[in-house]
């Protein structure tokens, strides 16, 4: 990195290569800085229930060193059998059950990163509260954008003492809707609420028999905790299910059952491709209580449009994953398919939610970043991103849409000294 | 020139006062309810006293967004109508405002369960020095479009920009609390205790150390039966530590939280926070006592048992305050861990540094501090290097 300052070559930090915005996609005439082969996991501390690791160790890997000790790493996105944790921090990786454990950032409690400069830091660490600023809160999440992660302390969890989880078909996704409004009122914070449509049902069962009900809609409700707490609450969740109508109720009584349920929701993406020859996986956030509306207006898009569109969703915390369904055979599919997608995302927006929940913003979505955020929210982003990387050679032309020149300041456009050196064009 | 003090209603009227002392290159302190942080001397004093209006509770997505000027009980009564809250509890919480909160990124003994301010936290709308007003994350718990402005702000002590309002994500409230204080020999007892406490199969709220008497309090905030099961267990745990037990529910349990909030805070003296790592803690006290007890002064301590902060009020001659404070920060910097005086007493306000070596992270936080307020007109004095 310190060769690319002085050169004023762009880099990327590239991980498993796993995520799904094109965050990690080269620069042009850039250098990509792979990450893989730092996968080692350097240190496992159970008393305080933390371990140190590279960026390349995968997310799984974690739990699986950790697990003979009751402990495990709570973020858990689909992907985690692949993805690194390199990338995780990168994208501030969700995963099921964020719902009740957030995300990568509440469990990476600190980092030794190489900023753009070549400078080697360490910001936050094993112990909490680190002094100063929170600057591990604006690295994860930033794309690969501030700074390259060379290792990380996180946070491990125990397991809980019980977990079961139930597995409902519904006659329709208003009534799974409804089932999940109700769990939240009644003051249960779930470990996972997950929603799946018919036809992410129908793929999964194609993909990998889970066996779920052959109905409008399933809802997956994990609730994880002391075993005095979860039985009594458990029970609660059954009955707000079936007063919701839901027509079956299949209660987990085993690992080998949950991991067959959870096997059928993890699979929905890849699964997809069994039902359609190609898809459009598109990541948006609505509050809960938009799920219904939103949800409808993607109906109504769908017979409009004549692309199937499958819904499979993190319904506790309102983030939706539409598949759309196309064939790029087809003449013009594909641009259909995206314009669909691109149509579900200002449903998202207009109904105050976001535009991506846990995939990232990277190439792929840098355009709607105005439509979600005002011009001086941008500029304010700008400025934390012009005091890490001040000549714009970490991961440039990801996450925001042309960006000024970190010595520019709002106004008529003026050109950057650069420029008027003739070493560098307006981009 | 006598300090002009501004009392905005808004965000607009926050951006505009900042803009008029930026140009006019005044120093600006920005006010809560002085909770906390004692704002330094400046030109401008800007108070969010009048920013209480509009609290935007919606219950169903469990998210409320609040003005910075409303204090956390306002907040919390609002919520409890839908039988939610903020679960927020740092010391003076009663009078304490959102914005001072976030400045400070305070938290109290149930940080063991919800965590601090900056894990709560979704969206922020800030006002900066130019006087422009930005926004930040959003109203959904699960985001990741953008740099997460928020958590930024959360602990910087209002140096960077103003919070003007912020979004949280909420948690019900529970049926019921009861609470197991279990009463140990001595602080190395106390500290396995807490350790053996966070690694039983209950789920409390709070695993809280005080002392003197050398005390933990395990909170239960769930249903009357689930406490009931999970406090025998920390009941027979106790015991095997030799522990004398009670359980209190109800206004003796309300009441014993209360005292224990306010045990560091009601009293005079140095105050400290202590980070280090869990198992580390014991050790750290231990050490504490032997200072303590060689300068003949008392000391409180208040702490999250299973994550290693603890919170230190040392009494008595002041003039010992300084040496024992340095002595303790060497031992927690040793540690991996650190010291930020709170509030220093004596000789120690002149010779204790406030938060101790930033590291090799200074620079990079001098970087952002340069771009959001490059004239250093913010709260000066309290950046962390100060």
């Amino acid at each position: 990195m310190r060769l690319c300052r002085r050169d004023g070559v762009p880099f990327v930090a590239r991980g498993h290569g796993t995520g799904l915005s094109g965050g990690a996609l080269p620069v042009k005439d850039g250098l990509v800085i792979g990450l893989s082969r730092m996968n080692k996991i350097l240190e496992v501390d159970i008393p305080n229930l933390r371990a140190v690791v590279e960026p390349g160790v995968t997310n799984l890997e974690i739990t699986k060193r950790v697990a003979p000790f009751g402990c495990y790493y709570a973020p858990d996105p689909s992907s985690q059998v692949v993805c690194s944790i390199g990338g995780n921090i990168a994208e501030n990786s969700g995963g099921a059950h964020c719902l009740k454990y957030g995300f990568t950032v509440h469990h990476v409690l600190g980092v030794e990163a190489v900023l753009p400069n070549g400078d080697l830091v360490h910001i936050g660490g094993p112990v909490l509260d680190a002094p100063g600023f929170d600057l591990l809160g604006v690295i994860v999440g930033s794309e690969g954008t501030l700074a390259i992660v060379t290792k990380a302390t996180v946070r491990l969890l125990r397991r809980a003492e019980k977990v079961m989880l139930l597995l409902a078909g519904f006659p329709s996704i208003d009534a799974a809707g409804e089932a999940v409004s109700a769990i939240i009122a009644s003051g249960i914070v779930p470990a996972a609420v997950e929603m799946m449509d018919r036809l992410t049902i129908e793929a999964a069962e194609a993909a990998v028999h889970p066996n779920f009900p052959k109905t409008d809609a399933v809802l997956i409700v994990e609730l994880d905790g002391p075993a005095s707490e979860v039985d009594e609450l458990f029970a609660v969740v059954e009955g707000i299910c079936r007063t919701c109508g839901a027509a079956t109720i299949e209660i987990a009584h085993d690992q080998a059952q949950r991991d067959r349920i959870w096997k059928g929701r993890k699979a929905a993406f890849a699964a997809m491709g069994r039902v359609s020859p190609n898809y459009y996986v598109q990541d948006g956030v609505v509050p809960r209580t938009k799920l219904p509306e939103v949800l409808r207006r993607i109906r109504d898009l769908e017979s409009r449009s004549g692309l199937r569109i499958g819904n499979v969703f993190h319904a506790g915390d309102g983030n939706l994953h539409p598949l759309i369904c196309y064939d790029e055979a087809i003449p013009g599919q594909a641009e259909h398919a995206e314009k669909v997608a691109s149509e579900i995302l200002m449903y998202c927006i207009e109904a105050g939610g976001a535009i991506t929940g846990e995939h990232g913003v990277g190439v792929d979505k840098k355009g709607y970043m105005p439509k979600m955020f005002a011009e001086h929210d941008l500029d304010t982003m700008q400025l934390v991103r012009c005091a890490f990387d001040p000549t714009g050679i970490c991961n440039p032309g990801k996450v925001f849409p042309t960006p000024r020149l970190c010595g520019e300041v709002p106004g008529p456009y003026r050109a950057h000294p650069v420029e008027r050196a003739g070493l560098a064009e307006r981009f | 020139m006598a300090t002009r003090i501004f009392e905005p209603v808004d965000a607009a009227g926050v951006a505009t006062a900042l803009k008029e002392a930026a140009g006019d290159s005044l120093s600006v302190a920005v006010r809560g309810a002085g909770t906390k942080i004692v704002p330094p001397a400046s030109d401008v004093v800007i108070s969010t006293a009048k920013m209480t209006r509009s609290i935007d509770h919606v219950a169903g997505d469990l998210v409320a967004t609040v003005p910075a000027g409303a204090s956390l009980s306002a907040v919390n009564e609002i919520l409890g109508r839908e039988r939610q809250w903020l679960p927020l509890d740092p010391p003076r919480g009663h009078r304490a405002t959102i914005g001072g909160i976030i400045a400070t990124n305070d938290s109290g003994p149930r940080r063991h369960r919800f965590g601090a301010p900056r894990d709560l936290i979704i969206g922020i709308e800030i006002a900066l020095v130019d006087g422009r007003i930005a926004k930040a994350g959003g109203r959904v718990v699960k985001n990741v479009a953008g740099y997460d402005l928020s958590k930024l702000m959360c602990g910087s002590f209002g140096t960077l920009a103003v919070v003007t309002s912020a979004t949280f994500k909420l948690s019900p409230l529970a049926p019921h609390s009861q609470t197991v204080v279990a009463t140990v020999a001595d602080l190395k007892t106390l500290s396995a205790l807490a350790l053996a406490v966070s690694r039983a199969p209950v789920s409390p709220t709070a695993i809280e150390l005080q002392s003197p008497p050398h005390r933990l309090l395990v909170r239960f905030e769930t249903t009357e039966a689930a406490a009931a099961a999970q406090t025998a267990i920390v009941k027979d745990l106790s015991v095997s530590h030799g522990a004398t037990v009670t359980v209190i529910s109800g206004q003796a349990d309300t009441d014993a939280w209360r005292a224990h909030d306010s045990r560091i805070f009601s009293a005079s003296g140095t105050i400290v926070k202590i980070a280090v790592l869990p198992t580390d803690a014991g050790d750290l006290l231990s050490s504490l006592h032997r200072l303590t007890d060689a300068a003949a002064i008392d000391c409180d301590i208040a702490g999250r048992g299973a994550l290693g902060i603890v919170l230190v009020r040392l009494g008595g001659d002041t003039g010992a305050h300084a040496g024992i404070v340095g002595e303790l920060r060497r031992d927690a910097v040793g540690r991996g861990g650190s010291l930020v005086v709170l509030s220093a007493a004596g000789a120690a306000s002149d010779t204790a540094a406030r938060v101790g070596s930033l590291g090799d992270a200074e620079p990079i936080m001098r970087a952002v501090k340069a771009r959001f307020d490059p004239h250093h007109i913010l709260n000066r004095g309290l950046a962390p290097w100060d």
